[in-house]
């Protein structure tokens, strides 16, 4: 799974940490997940699309293999 | 992230110390032979076995060193509460790297653990046996801070 939370948070001009402390994770859990390492949890992944007024597609995608 | 075994994030300082402080008599004992004079007393045993005197039963008041004991205690308590107390931001990802952590240390363990009960034998394997109470949460520790470093290490 690929995610596009780098791009949000450009578009949106926040760093690693701004995102973290808005939804209540640790820096390193959001560059765990923009480096798709971690698959975060449902609930996260809908905060996440919360924040930046968007949804869940828009910022989580499958690969084409998946 | 929901979790009910977790102690709040202010023990995980009493855990290090009494961690450190069981370890540090748990090595001075390994190397004494786990003989030392301190701290002698009678203790209660729900089952004895004397190997000098003949005194086997249940419920026994005997004489001990509990030097060991204590150490022993220390490291268990120390490493349980190191290992399961809240990190400071406390998600579902510092959960899952615990998660993690703790089948890694399972199976090393017990790999490490077939490997000694193959080559080594008789009062060597007594201290493989000793260990082998610590190797699990040490190994457990051990790998989640590590792996803690690691996440911390790669910034932005």
């Amino acid at each position: 799974m690929k995610n596009s939370i780098k791009v949000q948070r450009a578009i949106h001009d926040m760093t690693q940490a701004d995102l973290a402390s808005k939804i209540g994770v640790s820096r390193q859990s959001i560059n765990a997940i923009e480096k798709n390492k971690y698959v975060p949890s449902t609930v996260l992944a809908l905060k996440i699309a919360k924040l930046f007024n968007t949804t869940v597609e828009d910022i989580f995608f499958l690969e084409e293999n998946e | 992230m929901q979790t009910n075994y977790l102690l709040p994030n202010k023990y995980k300082i009493l855990g290090w110390v009494l961690f450190t402080i069981g370890l540090a008599f748990g090595i001075f004992l390994l190397l004494n032979e786990y003989e030392s004079d301190l701290l002698n007393a009678k203790v209660l045993a729900i089952y004895y076995e004397g190997i000098f005197d003949s005194q086997d039963g249940f419920f026994k008041i005997i004489n001990n060193n509990i030097v060991d004991e204590l150490a022993t205690i220390c490291i268990i308590i120390g490493g349980l509460i190191v290992g399961f107390t809240k990190e400071k931001i406390e998600d579902e990802f510092i959960y899952k790297l615990r998660k993690d952590s703790l089948v890694w240390a399972i199976i090393v363990n017990y790999l490490i653990l077939i490997f000694t009960i193959v080559f080594i034998y008789n009062m060597t394997f007594f201290h493989v046996l000793v260990l082998n109470m610590f190797t699990p949460l040490i190994f457990f520790i051990i790998r989640f801070n590590f792996l803690k470093f690691k996440s911390q290490n790669h910034e932005e």
